[in-house]
């Protein structure tokens, strides 16, 4: 049958801080390349609700805090009431860097009142002062969950300042290999809850770990369509050289990702 | 005994440069900053004053421009050529300058500053001149963010008042913004070319909404990013009226049209006439890897610096505009590049007409080829290698005489590609 699909991207001119539009870039393609019909609905402070629930998937990408401080109020009285409603009934999810974080309970700043967030994962970010040192840098891990996925490597580049600690009611995406995740401590990145997924991998997380996007894209048919979605294999052996490349860069050549692999294992 | 700054720099930049370790541009520096306030003895020794360029892009365009006009006109003009705008590069480019006993013998300094040099700068000494070119997003690992940039010029520009002109970009309205707090003199420069407005807003853009309100802003006209004549519907904040609009532009893009107009203002501001900037602008030669043209082997390359989403963007329009065919983009991850690549995804190579096939290099050529991909109808083949010096040799034998090779490189990049090239023919 000819599936067609609509994607939110949820405040592209204001939560787009870096390259975040790669992820609906390959979203978009790798429907199109399927013979899927697609439509990317830009949900903005001026969209209203009736356009981001007629979608099946919905993304959201990174801030700077100025443009996150004119998001908040749209999304926390408006738009995260619907899209909680949405990630309920199963709907897929993409959250990255700042809105990651945005999806959590609150946000800790070393100085001043906490941050509400719109509670869509059951996690918190705390900032631990401004000694603190930033989490930069590439970053590789290994997939625990969503279970279809358990045992693949996710490649990327992370950039916070932000620690979350995840609560009992959201699973970790994965376990790092490489870098620092969530937090730095606990050897585990992103979140998951349902088929909703948060991750610290900023910007553009999909163009090299194609999996994760066409997970999203079948998730999204199946709660459509009601029946198990079948996708088309595609020739990704330039995606796979890329993520392979930085894998093998990270991982495989360096003694500590090796240890560490092991230790985790 | 003290061993006065001057010599200990001079020194080690000769030893350095001896035994070549690395240009001897920026590292000399580093240790005469264990003299406080060497910067403001150096500035305070020149007879005329400080021009400082200061944005995201243009700033070496621009700082060239000033130079040779103050030069033609007689002036003794030290600069920092080789891009070393952090701190210690500025120290070095005075050392270079300055005789063994601490004299200088210059009447203007013209130094393109770092981003996120320029509050210790300011803190240093008082420029005669300061111009803001524009604020987009470049590098997040290494600058932060645009809005993060932007805070700490607020709070450095307090620092100056009314013996500063400070040139100001009307179409940016972080910009604009900084420049109405200021109390410092203020020129306005923009454009006013309605032929050049573009369709839609670009996706590479960072300040849309109103600083003062918050507001989302309307434009009458975008000439790319987010440079335009723009207006606040709510609060009534608008694009300042501008004192300088038009200027002939010495080098081919919508980008260098600004560089010339904050150039020109400049000069003005320093009381040099129209004529004599005409007169010394004339037969303007880029700086390296700014739109540089080589020839090897009979054929034409030219070299073009893009570094960040708003500079490819317009470096690509401004190649397709010249009727490129041939292009190689070389992608670099080291720290001058910054490590992280995401920036790509903002670089709106969906323009590439179908003609072009770009052939890929560099530390991240397999990122870029996946960008490229996605940018492109299916099964476009994508030429990539990741050795630099095989991408030059397949690029030049395929090239043909009449068409340039356009190359596009981030910054580490363009320095590898002109040293391989310099190998095989004197630049």
């Amino acid at each position: 049958m000819n599936y067609e699909l609509k994607i939110a991207w949820l405040y592209p001119d204001l939560m787009s801080t870096y390259g975040d539009r790669g992820n609906v870039i390959i979203l978009q393609k790798r429907c199109q390349f399927r013979g899927i019909e697609v439509n990317i609905e830009n949900i903005t402070l001026e969209t209203p609700l009736s356009k981001l629930k007629s979608c099946s998937l919905v993304f959201m990408g990174g801030a700077q805090d100025r443009q996150q401080k004119i998001v908040s109020l749209d999304f926390l009285k408006k738009k995260s009431y619907a899209v909680s409603e949405m990630i309920n009934i199963g709907i897929p999810a993409l959250f990255v860097c700042a809105a990651y974080q945005f999806a959590g309970h609150y946000y800790r700043p070393y100085q001043g009142d906490d941050i509400p967030g719109a509670g869509i994962f059951d996690l918190i970010t705390e900032h631990q002062g401004n000694q603190a040192k930033r989490l930069t840098g590439n970053v590789a891990a290994e997939l625990v969950n969503p279970s279809g996925l358990n045992g693949k490597t996710i490649v990327g580049f992370e950039n916070h300042g932000g620690r979350t600690k995840l609560g009992a009611k959201t699973k970790p995406l994965a376990k790092v290999l490489k870098g620092y995740g969530n937090n730095g401590s606990d050897g585990y990145e992103g979140a998951v809850y349902k088929n909703a997924i948060g991750s610290y991998f900023h910007g553009p997380i999909l163009p090299k770990n194609p999996h994760l996007a066409d997970w999203l894209i079948a998730k999204a048919l199946e709660v459509k369509y009601k029946e198990k979605a079948y996708l088309k294999p595609l020739d990704d052996a330039l995606e796979n050289q890329a993520h392979n490349f930085m894998l093998k860069k990270l991982v495989h050549r360096s003694v500590w990702g090796i240890d560490r692999k092991s230790m985790l294992g | 005994m003290v061993i006065p700054p001057v010599i200990i720099g001079k020194m080690i930049s000769f030893v350095s440069q001896r035994l070549n370790i690395g240009t001897g541009e920026t590292w000399p520096g580093e240790v005469a900053l264990k003299f406080k306030d060497i910067l403001s003895s150096f500035t305070s020794k020149l007879k005329r004053g400080v021009i400082l360029i200061a944005g995201t892009n243009g700033k070496t365009t621009t700082s060239l421009m000033i130079k040779r006009v103050l030069e033609k006109k007689g002036f003794r003009v030290i600069h920092n050529e080789s891009g070393a705008n952090l701190l210690n590069g500025l120290v070095s480019s005075f050392i270079k300058k300055t005789g063994w006993r601490g004299t200088i013998k210059a009447d203007f300094a013209v130094l393109e500053v770092d981003e996120n040099s320029l509050p210790i700068i300011l803190d240093s000494f008082t420029p005669k001149v300061l111009i803001m070119l524009n604020l987009f997003r470049d590098q997040l690992d290494r600058y932060g963010e645009v809005d993060v940039i932007a805070d700490k010029w607020q709070k450095a520009l307090n620092k100056i008042a009314g013996d500063t002109t400070i040139i100001v970009n009307a179409d940016d309205p972080l910009i604009a913004h900084l420049g109405r707090l200021s109390r410092a003199k203020i020129l306005y420069f923009g454009l006013e070319e309605p032929k050049s407005f573009q369709k839609n807003l670009e996706h590479a853009t960072d300040s849309i909404f109103c600083l003062n309100c918050g507001h989302r802003l309307s434009y009458k006209g975008i000439y790319f990013s987010h440079l335009g004549l723009w207006h606040c519907q709510k609060c009534g904040s608008k694009r300042p009226k501008v004192n300088l609009s038009t200027w002939d532009s010495v080098l081919p893009g919508l980008y260098n049209r600004y560089n010339t107009l904050a150039g020109v203002a400049a000069l003005k501001s320093l009381g040099i006439s129209e004529k004599e900037i005409k007169q010394g602008l004339k037969d303007f030669i880029p700086a390296f890897g700014r739109q540089e043209e080589i020839e090897i082997q009979g054929k034409k390359i030219k070299i073009f610096l893009a570094k960040n989403p708003t500079g490819f963007n317009e470096t690509l329009k401004t190649v397709i505009s010249l009727g490129g065919k041939q292009l190689l983009i070389v992608l670099n991850d080291q720290i001058p590049d910054g490590r992280d690549v995401s920036w790509i995804w903002d670089v709106d190579f969906e323009m590439l007409p179908s003609f072009i096939n770009p052939v890929v290099s560099g530390d991240r050529a397999y990122d870029l080829a996946v960008r490229l991909k996605y940018s492109r109808p299916a099964q476009t083949p994508i030429i990539i290698y990741e050795n630099l010096s095989r991408a030059l040799d397949f690029c030049i034998h395929h090239v043909n005489q009449k068409d340039p090779l356009y190359i596009l490189a981030t910054y580490s990049a363009m320095l590898e590609v002109r040293k391989i090239l310099s190998g095989r023919k004197i630049l």
